[in-house]
């Protein structure tokens, strides 16, 4: 009973939260280009094992971070893994200042640890320990950068949903240890990227945008948006009548179309670009949050 | 009152035996229906080749089909209902077989099959694949179980699996390998079930 009053009242933390969240300006990260990027990974030719990283190998890492460079959209978070996430975050970050990202994971790997912004990381020896080998994922078993910057990620950030689960044992990459409220997203975003992030709605409420594909459609004019949404009715995995409405996985939004009553939504998840038809109805059932992301300096 | 007592031992009796029992019928299941789901594994990697697609019915009626359709820029997600005539020029737009598919959507339906699906995973670095089936029994589902799906999952390659039936990530390492969190038990060499909640 203390534990549902507790989670309830997280809950309801997390919720307002949410709603007021355009947060303070943090310090300005100096961001990058993509060629910048490219030429900075295609001059590593090689690496040495980190006895850091037990089981990265060095040659699938560097493979895995000039893809990531090289074409952002092949950022994978796995299969019914937690990680999606972290896996839009990354996506995002790839578009903000990818020669930071690829400067972090090099370090990460080097290291053990590294600097990014105002943000340390340390991964725990849990996690050292585990990337690498994390298999059955999908294309994720032989992509060990984003394994290990996805455990560090979920390792380092903390929302009230890892509240019960906040030490990682083997197989959390699928628990509430790996989960990512919609606060906790948003403060991601301030914390590592170069954005002003401005969030409507929460993990339990949608938003209250008015006409939701006419407000998605204004805000992708001017920035990027990142959903919070539904997929449970996306993508069921049971056939019930009864279904829990509330948000599970993020994507990060390219385009948005109306023809006749059909609305076509682009987006990213899963490494690659999803293409749906959706209508009004539909497309406002299954949003929760809707994180509008312009760069610093810009914002409207 | 002693009545009372037998009669309400009897019901919880019957409802611990009944939830104890999914993974009994699973096991014999695919013996059972192994003509029809072997056709619908055969006749959905043969299209899978010519392009890339999932299946999955998305109501508890089997009305409504999903159709993901994968190419090398784009995944493309549609919903159906079954005979519609949209499915087929959706079909011809992406060079799937037009009789194949819906065959293979009736075949689904007459086994209650959810889902049909390609799944890529590496051994060793070297990318292999496997066809999940997920099926809805007909048969009632365990009252105290939220068990409700049979998942058979069929590789291309023996698999390795310990001393009680378990899929195994290597003959000699013993680390049970779950796939979505769920533990395989073996039917055949290549053939591996589980009961699990979800059908994805």
């Amino acid at each position: 009973m203390i534990q549902r009053i507790f989670l309830i009242f997280l809950l309801s933390c997390s919720f307002y939260s949410a709603l007021f969240a355009d947060g303070k300006i943090e310090q300005p990260l100096v961001t990058s280009t993509r060629e910048e990027a490219i030429q900075y990974v295609d001059n590593i030719k090689s690496l040495a094992p980190s006895v850091f990283w037990p089981k990265v190998k060095p040659d699938l890492f560097l493979q895995n971070l000039k893809l990531n460079v090289h074409d952002p959209l092949s950022i994978y978070p796995g299969r019914a893994t937690n990680f999606c996430g972290y896996g839009a975050l990354t996506y995002l970050m790839l578009q903000d200042d990818p020669l930071g990202y690829a400067k972090l994971l090099v370090q990460l790997y080097t290291d053990g640890k590294a600097q990014f912004g105002k943000v340390n990381f340390n991964p725990s020896d849990a996690i050292r320990a585990a990337a690498g080998g994390l298999r059955f994922k999908g294309v994720l078993d032989i992509h060990p950068a984003e394994q290990m910057w996805f455990l560090c990620l979920a390792d380092h950030f903390k929302g009230y949903l890892n509240f019960f689960n906040n030490r990682y044992d083997p197989g959390d990459e699928n628990t509430f240890w790996a989960s990512v409220n919609f606060a906790k997203f948003n403060r991601m975003v301030r914390k590592l990227l170069n954005y002003d992030v401005n969030a409507r709605g929460s993990d339990m409420i949608r938003p209250s945008v008015g006409n939701t594909y006419d407000y998605i459609t204004e805000k992708l004019k001017t920035g990027t948006v990142v959903l919070f949404e539904n997929n449970r009715i996306l993508h069921k995995k049971k056939l019930e009548k009864i279904k829990l409405a509330i948000p599970t996985h993020f994507i990060v939004l390219q385009s948005l179309s109306k023809k006749d009553d059909k609305i076509t939504m682009v987006y990213w998840d899963y490494g690659g670009r999803t293409s749906l038809e959706l209508d009004s109805d539909f497309l406002k059932r299954i949003i929760f949050g809707i994180s509008h992301c312009t760069k610093k300096g810009i914002n409207e | 009152m002693n009545n009372l007592i037998r009669h309400t031992s009897w019901v919880v009796l019957a409802i611990f035996l009944s939830s104890c029992s999914a993974k009994n019928i699973s096991s014999s299941y695919y013996f059972e229906h192994q003509d029809q789901v072997e056709k619908i594994e055969e006749s959905y990697k043969a299209i899978y080749k010519r392009s890339p697609f999932t299946l999955a019915f998305a109501d508890k009626q089997f009305r409504i089909v999903t159709l993901d359709i994968l190419t090398d820029s784009m995944s493309y997600i549609y919903e159906f209902e079954v005979d519609e005539p949209r499915l087929n020029d959706t079909l011809l737009k992406y060079h799937l077989p037009v009789t194949g598919v819906n065959t293979l959507i009736h075949d689904m339906l007459a086994i209650h099959c959810t889902w049909v699906n390609n799944f890529d995973y590496y051994v060793d670095e070297k990318k292999r694949s496997t066809i999940f089936l997920s099926i809805k029994p007909t048969v009632s589902h365990p009252f105290l179980s939220d068990k409700r799906y049979y998942i058979l999952t069929f590789f291309n390659q023996p698999q390795y699996f310990d001393e009680q039936g378990r899929l195994v990530d290597k003959r000699k390492a013993k680390r049970i390998r779950k796939i979505n969190g769920e533990i395989f038990h073996r039917i055949t060499d290549k053939v591996c079930y589980t009961v699990s909640s979800q059908f994805r």
